[in-house]
């Protein structure tokens, strides 16, 4: 008789194997984070945070301020872009889209949310870099990043403002509002931690983005402070990027770990901050 | 497992009893729960006998479901000493899932698994059983369940489809198919429709004169109907324990009879 | 106000969208045109020659995916299972925690610790001249997507009703014919999405690729070699898109590479919805598809 094989395992031997199977998932946060720490931490001087240092000599202890600055410019760009057009579409969803518009409207996000970032890198550079002739600039990259954290923005907005009560709608709907005022008085006030969580996860991923913004927004040095939006900057993961790559020069490397140390410090401050206050719930 | 099963069976026959207390099937005594620092259950003494129905009423948050559901081992941590079968069980031969198999417990709620009717039937089966099931197993249960004229056309269809009612009836020939020694009920006919009400009564009925059943109801009426040993509980406790007719008509305690007047009074 | 404001918006990002394709299809045109769809089995890509055949990364890019997925499928389905079935809250916590500070990790520097900690590794450890190859790609993706299939996995085992646990346990079935008959049938829609975003994850992850993979445009010799030196599609776009100029057959050829990879994860996110039940651009079909 053909027996399955599960059937028979032992329950114990069967919970030993999941275990086992898991080991990975269990160490391997700990093992990478405790990693990037023990390399970056020693090589982390003061120095390269209080812009004592010139940002040119990237060999001995170079500044890393201007990446820390670039990065969080091209952070905040694209958020400030991405956020007001994300709130727009999920409104639109939720007030004028039809069920079948609803449908295609999230099937088209989760298809853009797949879309790999480097393509739409190599869209950018066709229109805003060449076609536009922006050159290599910090618009053009907040642009891009805008667009990559769209899908997720939208995502999050639509889910939140799912969660609001119908009845609260409902009623505020009978007292003779309008949606304008219903989306001031009654969606926002109970919407906006989760908003501001998922603005916090848009920013987090707009600063671990490397691929998109490597060819049309940053170059490696010789920028402090961009002049206009349409200067190139720095940024800390292309840093680390080029850093890494320097196997000749032990210090660049360190150099780069001392970045990441600094680029996940960044990143998780902004998705700690998110799931501290997704645990936020305004008005019961 | 299923060898497991069958030695177990064939322990529950031979070893020793750890008891002499014959025509008794299960013997709860001193029966404690607290979950979340909560005393749910507190001193819970009552027995079944081999068959017949038992009815457990009593006010919302009295414990009874919790009470099934020590039984049938869903609560683990509880006090005290319980006998089914004249063994203990925490000793029982074969361990935790060989004793669920023995106490059929049916939810308040259908769940049926999404596969087949026949496959939701002898869902807890061993796997050699369920590809070869015992000849005539599945249409004797179901007729037991008296769901069988209903679904004996579409046994390969998906169980989902079946009406509440129907989905509840599944349940109940699914844990028959287990050769229960008792089934336990949670309110198995609520927010049933009356003819689904009034075959899982008759189903009820019938299985009693082979086993013994507990069955947690809200009921009144359908407690007068089934008749039986009713036990009354209230607050953790078992107030009263007295049969269907003595309960009906000359409760002893003021609790029980307070519950009569407010319970019929909602009916009316 | 907030009515223009809203159809703007929506206007907008449609706009963005098919302008995007539509320069993705039109800059790539050149490519295809002169060189014809057969470049996609063709072996050989020397920029400098004009020889452009996009098989070595197509390759690359198929096998990081799949060592990755054959690594991270089975860990990532057991932690969600311990996760939910066999840990209490506080370390089911911890082990969600970690997973989102991997998921969070930005893969650059995913690409660092491949580099500097996984190459010297594998390079001594199986005596190889470099340790930059496909399994180091597809042993560092699998780290990458591990946290989307091990979260996708344990919220669809959540989704699995306590109705149908309590009623398999109180048929007394034992644990693991619980788990396999139960527990990963009701919960594989959900681990069916996470897999296959998984997928599209590992095809479209680039610096992480890029800094280990080697960038070299060979077919892997026999084709099982994952030990050697390649390419990916991803990673060749960004090792070469710094050198070609606009409007090059070049600039063509790697916008080619971008339309593929548009292509292959726009038809696995599709995939995913229809599975999920939720493939919605036909109307009327979702509705139909639910019981």
């Amino acid at each position: 008789m053909k027996l399955s094989p599960f059937f028979h395992v032992n329950n114990r031997i069967a919970k030993t194997v999941t275990v086992l199977l898991a080991i990975p998932a269990l160490l391997l946060p700990a093992a990478c984070l405790l990693y990037i720490l023990f390399k970056g931490i020693p090589a982390l001087h003061w120095d390269m945070l209080a812009g004592t240092a010139s940002a040119v000599s990237f060999g001995a202890i170079g500044s890393l301020w201007p990446q820390v600055a670039g990065s969080l410019l091209l952070m905040l760009g694209a958020c400030m872009i991405a956020a007001p057009v994300a709130l727009g579409i999920a409104l639109f969803h939720a007030l004028c889209a039809s069920a079948r518009q609803q449908r295609m409207l999230l099937s088209l996000l989760h298809l853009l949310q797949g879309i790999p970032p480097i393509v739409y890198g190599l869209c950018g550079l066709i229109v805003l870099v060449h076609m536009l002739h922006w050159g290599i600039c910090l618009l053009t990259g907040a642009i891009i990043l805008a667009v990559i954290i769209l899908p997720m923005l939208v995502l999050n907005t639509v889910h939140a403002i799912d969660r609001i009560p119908l009845e609260r709608t409902e009623a505020a709907r009978a007292l003779g509002m309008r949606d304008g005022q219903i989306v001031r008085r009654v969606w926002l006030p109970a919407a906006w931690p989760s908003l501001l969580t998922g603005l916090l996860l848009g920013m987090a991923r707009a600063l671990s983005e490397t691929a998109p913004i490597l060819f049309t927004a940053t170059v490696f040095s010789g920028i402090n402070w961009p002049d206009s939006l349409f200067s190139p900057v720095t940024s800390l993961q292309t840093h680390i990027f080029y850093l890494a790559q320097e196997g000749a020069n032990a210090q660049a490397v360190n150099i780069a770990w001392a970045s990441a140390v600094i680029l996940v410090a960044l990143v998780t401050t902004f998705s700690i901050s998110a799931s501290a206050l997704r645990k936020i719930r305004v008005g019961g | 497992m299923n060898t497991k099963r069958k030695t177990s069976d064939m322990l529950v026959a031979t070893a020793q009893p750890a008891t002499t207390t014959d025509g008794v099937s299960l013997q709860v005594s001193g029966l404690k729960l607290s979950l979340g620092g909560k005393n749910i259950l507190r001193d819970i003494s009552f027995s079944l006998r081999e068959h017949g129905i038992n009815i457990l009423i009593g006010p919302s948050g009295a414990g009874k479901s919790t009470l099934l559901r020590c039984l049938n081992q869903l609560h683990a941590d509880w006090q005290g000493e319980m006998l089914i079968m004249n063994h203990h069980a925490r000793q029982w031969p074969g361990g935790t899932d060989a004793l669920r198999h023995q106490m059929g417990l049916i939810a308040q709620k259908p769940a049926v698994f999404p596969c087949s009717i026949e496959k939701n039937v002898t869902f807890g089966l061993s796997s050699r059983e369920r590809k070869h099931p015992p000849a005539g197993l599945i249409e004797r249960v179901l007729r037991q369940a008296v769901l069988w004229d209903e679904v004996k056309d579409r046994l390969h269809e998906s169980a989902a489809i079946l009406s509440i009612g129907q989905q509840q009836r599944l349940c109940i020939a699914r844990a028959l198919a287990l050769s229960p020694s008792m089934l336990l009920l949670d309110e198995p006919t609520a927010s049933l429709d009356p003819r689904s009400k009034q075959l899982i009564e008759a189903s009820l009925s019938q299985l009693a004169e082979t086993m013994p059943l507990l069955c947690v109801t809200h009921d009144i009426e359908q407690a007068q109907r089934l008749g039986g040993q009713i036990i009354f509980m209230c607050d953790g406790r078992i107030i009263e324990i007295a049969s269907a007719d003595t309960f009906f008509t000359r409760p002893e305690r003021l609790e029980a009879r307070e519950f009569l007047r407010w319970s019929t009074c909602d009916c009316s | 106000m907030l009515n223009l404001w809203m159809r703007a918006s929506v206007f907008i990002t449609l706009v963005v969208v098919i302008l995007m394709l539509g320069f993705l299809v039109s800059q790539s045109w050149p490519y295809w045109w002169q060189y014809g769809i057969g470049m996609l089995f063709a072996g050989e890509w020397y920029p400098y020659e004009r020889l452009f055949g996009m098989a070595p990364a197509i390759i690359g890019s198929f096998w990081a995916a799949v060592v990755a997925l054959i690594i991270a499928i089975p860990t990532g389905i057991a932690a969600a299972v311990m996760s939910t079935e066999l840990m209490s809250g506080p370390w089911r916590g911890l082990l969600r925690g970690g997973m989102e500070l991997l998921a969070g990790i930005p893969s650059v520097v995913y690409g660092l610790l491949g580099l500097w900690v996984l190459l010297p590794f594998l390079q001594s450890s199986l005596n190889l001249l470099t340790g930059h190859n496909l399994l180091a790609a597809g042993l560092l993706l699998s780290v990458m997507v591990l946290p989307t299939i091990m979260v996708m996995a344990q919220d669809a085992l959540h989704e699995v009703h306590i109705n149908q646990r309590e009623a398999a346990l109180s048929l007394g079935i034992d644990w693991n014919t619980r788990l396999w008959r139960v527990l990963l049938p009701q919960a594989w829609p959900g681990i069916r999405s996470g897999i296959l975003l998984a997928l599209g994850r590992a095809l479209g992850e680039t610096m992480a690729v890029m800094l280990v993979v080697g960038s070299m445009d060979r077919i892997p010799d026999p084709w099982y070699n994952l030990l050697a030196p390649a390419q990916t599609l991803t990673s060749r776009i960004g090792r070469e898109i710094g050198e070609a100029t606009f409007g090059s057959i070049h600039f063509a050829a790697l916008m080619a590479c971008g339309l593929l990879l548009a292509v292959a994860t726009i038809a696995i996110s599709l995939l995913a919805q229809e599975k999920r039940g939720q493939f919605t651009f036909f109307p009327g079909e979702a509705g139909s598809r639910k019981k």
